[in-house]
């Protein structure tokens, strides 16, 4: 490409659209950059400390941690999956999507749900005693590097559930069906035909988990394990110390970045996708009584564990709380939490919207700008947060000095502690959610209605405001909700990035659990999850569109 | 006087297929009526495309009105060209009922000139009494009689039209290519469209151009 060429381009994009978006795309990667840049500074005198004695246990547990997850939720998700749709059997429609339902409780609030559960006092124990049972209080207990993966493992299978059966029911049927024919029986199949076919369904699903993993702060934290997240944590609120973060959190970036390329060669031979257009559903057997009871079975119990049980004992909780949680501070907090999260969803679709119009011609500049805005989707929350840290404070500094210079007295406004740096956070974190609705939007409506009322003579703008947002205004507002949602849940960066004294559902919850007032963290989780749950029903309902 | 000049006009989809257009030029005057022709997949579609700004040639220039709305450093934006174009699948706006589609480029209108040139039009492409309908409940045929409509409301100088009878019937395209070789020739416009049928070209094109080898 010659120069010429290239600035031809750009003068033939050069327009609102495209610099608004160019703008955006560099305030996200801005705080991204600070991170990497941290590298290159000279390091504090914790850091010889931290990466002397900590960081090679760090990594280790981090690696532990998320191997013995990654297999664990593999084994649930994919023999699941295979159960719903490779066999019929009574119970079978309403298990197949219920067994999403997890997903709308997040793991932090299984873990001490459940770690309570079967503490000394917990309601396992104290029945197993009422029985005459004593067990051994090493065996029963929910703690430490068993906990987090039981807790991960319940909570977090869907993602490999909902890929994996998907692409079964989709793809799968003529490699079955023919293994069949060639005499093959279930058991089998399912190691030597579904499983390596089903490969690149897994990876993917597989790859949503390690990033929980990799990212979690809350899980990891209540049961005492010692990840690279974790730590990022404890050099900020313990030693205040940005530079060392920064370095943990481009430590975090290697690891993650590891796996991504792990990910990407497992993922090589996807050329078995190539026959979608002419695949046909999967015809499920009929499993005789005894074998689909033991089926049915099977999927309740995990039901039971990864969603009945929790809430239900959650609810139990909150009865005998009630009064003490629902005050008019915590109304107040509610409040702070839907309107944070609803200023970041406007401005994230605001963003989303324009920078979907502004990429929808395809060409180099607008691949390249859509990646970049979405950037922060699959980087933790905790290294967002730490960069964002970063730039407030050297924003805080930049300010600071340009105060004085015009003569201002007193302090400035410190930048760092509003909540401007919170929604700035959630912004660059959950962009990928609204514009990747955008995205679907504009794509299944194509271009040529924009087109038409351009050769009509009315201007992009107008365009935009009467032809293409009517159109895509059911993608908008899945894209808010789905949003909005996520923000709801989010812990870490809420944690590292709000101001003092400034509390979301979340972080409450965090709160309260971490003070050994589990009880009282009950309600807000029930919210949480009960929020949670419009997601899981938006998506279900997208889902069913989508296949009609 | 010229309205569109094409000189030496290249372009491809992507760069390493072979080009769709090469080296063309093209010329058409004032208040004529040219049909294109050729076979299907040789790029009659995409020099509609060009000319009205919603492709960017790789190499050439394109004129229109003597001004130059394309060539290496200059692309003007389809709006300001004063191109109107009915495409292949007609893109009436779903969420717009016939009415709202055909006064869509009408903005420049005072209201009431507007509904006149609406009613006008809908006379032309005989469908009146269908203003209130949204376009999933209009056959194919009268999809691209309004698509037709909503092109020719604002007059724009140049009318490229694609394929624009290919859903009509024998009968009601003999009236409308007659009716609207007389509009266009009335109102001065100049009219550039692909068809797949000889009688299109007889019936209404001043002379033909044949796209490919
Ligand atoms: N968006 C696109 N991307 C890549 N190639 C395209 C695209 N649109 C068209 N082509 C290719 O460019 C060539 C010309 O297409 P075009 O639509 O201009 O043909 P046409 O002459 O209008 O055909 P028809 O008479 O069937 O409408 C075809 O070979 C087509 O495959
Ligand atoms: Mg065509």
């Amino acid at each position: 490409m010659s120069f010429r060429q290239i600035k031809a381009y750009i003068k033939r994009n050069l327009n609102g659209w495209w610099i608004v978006s160019i703008l955006g795309a560099a305030v996200i990667l801005l705080p991204i950059l600070f991170v990497f840049l941290s590298i290159f500074e000279t390091p504090s005198e914790h850091w010889a400390h931290i990466k002397e004695y900590l960081v090679k246990d760090y990594v280790i547990e981090t690696l532990t941690l998320t191997f013995i997850t990654a297999i664990t939720t593999t084994l649930l998700g994919v023999s699941l999956a295979w159960f719903v749709t490779v066999f019929d059997f009574p119970g079978r429609k309403i298990l197949r999507w219920a067994l999403v339902l997890p997903l709308a409780v997040p793991p932090y609030i299984g873990a001490y749900t459940y770690s309570t559960m079967f503490s000394y006092t917990g309601v396992v124990q104290v029945t197993l005693r009422n029985w005459g049972f004593h067990p051994s209080q090493d065996w029963i207990s929910l703690t430490s590097m068993r906990g987090a993966v039981v807790v991960f493992t319940l909570f977090l299978y869907p993602y490999v559930y909902l890929v994996t059966r998907s692409f079964l029911e989709r793809q799968s049927a003529s490699y079955i069906e023919n293994a069949r024919l060639l005499g093959r029986n279930g058991m089998s199949i399912f190691f030597w035909v579904a499983m390596p076919i089903c490969r690149p369904a897994i990876v993917g699903g597989l790859s949503l988990v390690v990033f929980e993993v990799l990212s979690d702060y809350g899980v990891t934290q209540y049961f005492g394990l010692q990840t690279v997240t974790t730590a990022i944590f404890k050099t900020w609120f313990g030693m205040y110390d940005v530079n060392s973060a920064m370095r943990l959190a481009a430590w975090l970036m290697v690891i993650l970045a590891g796996f991504f390329l792990i990910e990407r060669v497992l993922r090589r031979h996807r050329k078995y996708s190539a026959s979608t257009s002419k695949s046909k559903p999967l015809q499920p057997i009929k499993l005789g009584s005894v074998k689909g009871t033991a089926v049915l079975l099977f999927g309740m119990v995990v039901l039971a564990a990864a969603f009945a049980v929790p809430i239900l004992q959650l609810i139990v909780w909150a009865t005998w709380t009630y009064q003490d949680v629902w005050n008019d501070q915590f109304m107040f907090f509610i409040g702070r939490t839907l309107y944070t999260a609803a200023v970041s969803t406007v401005i994230i679709m605001l963003l989303s919207l324009i920078v979907g119009s502004a990429t929808r011609s395809r060409s180099w500049g607008s691949a390249l700008l859509s990646r970049t805005v979405i950037a922060g989707y699959s980087i933790p929350g905790a290294i967002i947060a730490i960069g964002v840290l970063g730039v407030f404070l050297s924003l805080d500094q930049v300010y600071g000095e340009v105060y004085r210079l015009l003569g201002g007295k007193g302090t400035p406004v410190v930048l760092s502690l509003t909540a401007a740096m919170l929604i700035f956070g959630y912004v660059i974190r959950f962009m990928a959610t609204g514009y990747n609705a955008v995205e679907v939007g504009f794509e299944k409506t194509g271009t040529r209605y924009s087109e038409a009322s351009r050769l009509l003579g009315r201007s992009r703008l107008y365009t935009f405001w009467r032809v293409d947002l009517p159109l895509i205004k059911g993608a908008v507002l899945s894209g808010c909700i789905l949003t909005f949602v996520e923000i709801c849940k989010e812990l870490p960066l809420a944690l590292l990035l709000r101001p003092f004294d400034f509390e979301t559902l979340s972080t409450r919850t965090y709160q309260y659990a971490n003070n050994e007032q589990i009880h009282e963290a009950a309600i807000p989780s029930l919210l949480i999850i009960g929020i949670s749950f419009i997601s899981v029903y938006v998506l279900h309902y997208l889902d069913k569109r989508w296949e009609t | 006087m010229s309205v569109v000049d094409i000189d030496q006009l290249e372009f491809s989809y992507d760069r390493k297929s072979k080009p769709v257009i090469q080296k063309l030029c093209l010329n058409i005057e004032q208040g004529e009526i040219v049909g294109i022709v050729g076979s299907s997949g040789n790029g009659k579609s995409t020099l509609l495309r060009l000319i009205a700004g919603l492709e960017v040639p790789s190499a050439g220039v394109i004129r229109i009105n003597d001004k130059t709305v394309n060539d290496k450093s200059t692309f003007i934006q389809p709006e300001h060209r004063g191109v109107g174009m009915v495409s292949q699948d007609y893109a009436l706006f779903p969420h717009m009922n016939v009415a709202s589609n055909i006064a869509f480029g009408l903005h420049r209108m005072p209201r009431k000139k507007r509904q006149e040139r609406v009613q006008e039009l809908m006379e032309l492409i005989q469908l009146k009494g269908y203003e209130d309908r949204y376009p999933h409940e209009l056959s194919g045929g009268q999809q691209q009689r309004v698509a037709l409509a909503r092109t020719m409301a604002p007059r724009p100088s140049v009318v490229l039209m694609d394929e624009p009878f290919s859903s009509l019937d024998a009968e009601l395209k003999q009236s409308i290519r007659s009716e609207l070789r007389d509009i266009v020739k009335a109102e001065g416009m100049t009219c550039l469209f692909v068809t797949h049928d000889q009688a299109d070209v007889e019936d209404m094109s001043d002379r033909y151009i044949r796209l490919g080898q």
